[in-house]
């Protein structure tokens, strides 16, 4: 057998064979090498330990009212919306469904036969820019232009052809 | 794991008939899982205070599943995964912070140490005491998944496929964890032999 320890692939057998829970057959042959390899055996020593300390670890023993406690949250897991609903489901199953059947068509009829309010526009907003000096004094200009150019224009239509 | 797994697990099957409506059925669960688990998580987080809040949540998370319950994994794998998640989760919270001051406090919800025919003196009794301490700080300083590792495959005896599932890795990678896991304890534990 070749050693678990150089071969870590295997290594695992020796925490098997320290949990005592390797098969027969590699128990033999890993005690074989056991005898003739210091390492591994030293491992096993230690791992028995280990073992054996974890085995003092007793755990505490549960509260009496465990169960109780957990069946007082259980019970309140069930919100009252959930118990609303349920019991309303009921009645309506039960008692309430051909009335309440009667009372959702009055609803829907004078929802359907009730004239609409007339729409009232929205009034439009437009954005309002702020014009700077220069825009305002290009603008000017422009305007000026323009009312030469009009004046240019009447003034040669009334001059007779020639 | 497949459905035919799944049927030779009763405790799926108790668990199907949980989200049949049958509430016997998670009293029997309860009955059957409430120790193990709470020993599992005591073991995490070393506090039984502690440990039986998350126990509550655990199966807590278990019964309002129930509706949504399908028995894709054996039943103690899920049931394992849920605590050990929470349990994970309370040590990143800190929730146990005070685990260690309480080692050295010698809390009461230490287990009594179960008393032989023949008496041990008060010697023995601190020598036994100081060695449990030992142990709880050697485990309660892993990891959190190699503590959750180790007390799988020490206490409840899960196979490396089972712990990888609950873990939600590979089944080499639980192997390395355990290894790694064994060999700190075995650096701190082993002069007790």
């Amino acid at each position: 057998m070749k050693c678990p320890l150089e071969t870590r692939d295997d290594r695992e057998i020796l925490v098997a064979y320290s949990c005592r829970t390797l098969n027969p057959g590699d128990t033999g042959r890993l005690e074989t090498h056991l005898e003739s390899c210091t390492a591994c055996a030293e491992f096993v020593r230690g791992q028995l330990a280990v073992w054996e300390a974890l085995d003092g670890w007793e755990a505490a023993p549960v509260s009496a009212d465990f169960d109780r406690r957990l069946t007082a949250r259980i019970a309140g897991q069930a919100s009252w919306w959930d118990r609303l609903r349920g019991r309303l489901g009921m009645l309506l199953v039960y008692r309430a469904l051909p009335a309440t059947a009667v009372a959702a068509l009055v609803v829907v009829g004078v929802l359907l036969e009730r004239p609409s309010p007339p729409s009232i526009p929205k009034p439009t907003t437009s954005p309002v820019e702020a014009l700077q000096p220069d825009q305002v004094v290009r603008a000017l200009d422009e305007m000026e232009v323009l009312d030469q150019f009009n004046h240019r224009m009447k003034s040669d239509s009334s001059s007779p052809e020639m | 794991m497949g459905g035919a797994t799944a049927a030779l697990d009763y405790d799926a099957e108790l668990m199907l008939r949980v989200r049949d409506g049958d509430g016997a059925s998670f009293a029997q669960l309860l009955e059957k899982h409430r120790s193990p688990v709470i020993h599992f998580l005591y073991r995490m987080v070393q506090q039984q205070a502690v440990a039986e809040e998350l126990a509550q949540e655990v199966f807590l998370r278990v019964y309002r599943s129930r509706a949504t319950y399908e028995p894709t994994a054996k039943f103690t794998t899920w049931l394992f995964r849920i605590a050990t998640h929470l349990a994970l989760n309370a040590l990143r919270d800190g929730r146990n912070e005070r685990s260690q001051e309480r080692l050295d406090e010698r809390v009461e919800d230490m287990p009594a140490v179960e008393l032989e025919d023949r008496r041990p003196s008060v010697e023995q009794s601190m020598v036994r005491q100081a060695a449990l301490d030992e142990v709880r700080r050697a485990v309660a300083d892993l990891p959190g998944k190699q503590r959750a590792a180790v007390l799988m495959h020490k206490y409840r005896e899960m196979e490396y496929t089972q712990i990888a599932k609950v873990l939600n890795c590979s089944e080499s990678a639980v192997k390395s964890l355990l290894f790694r896991a064994y060999e700190t304890l075995r650096a701190r534990l082993a002069h007790m032999a």
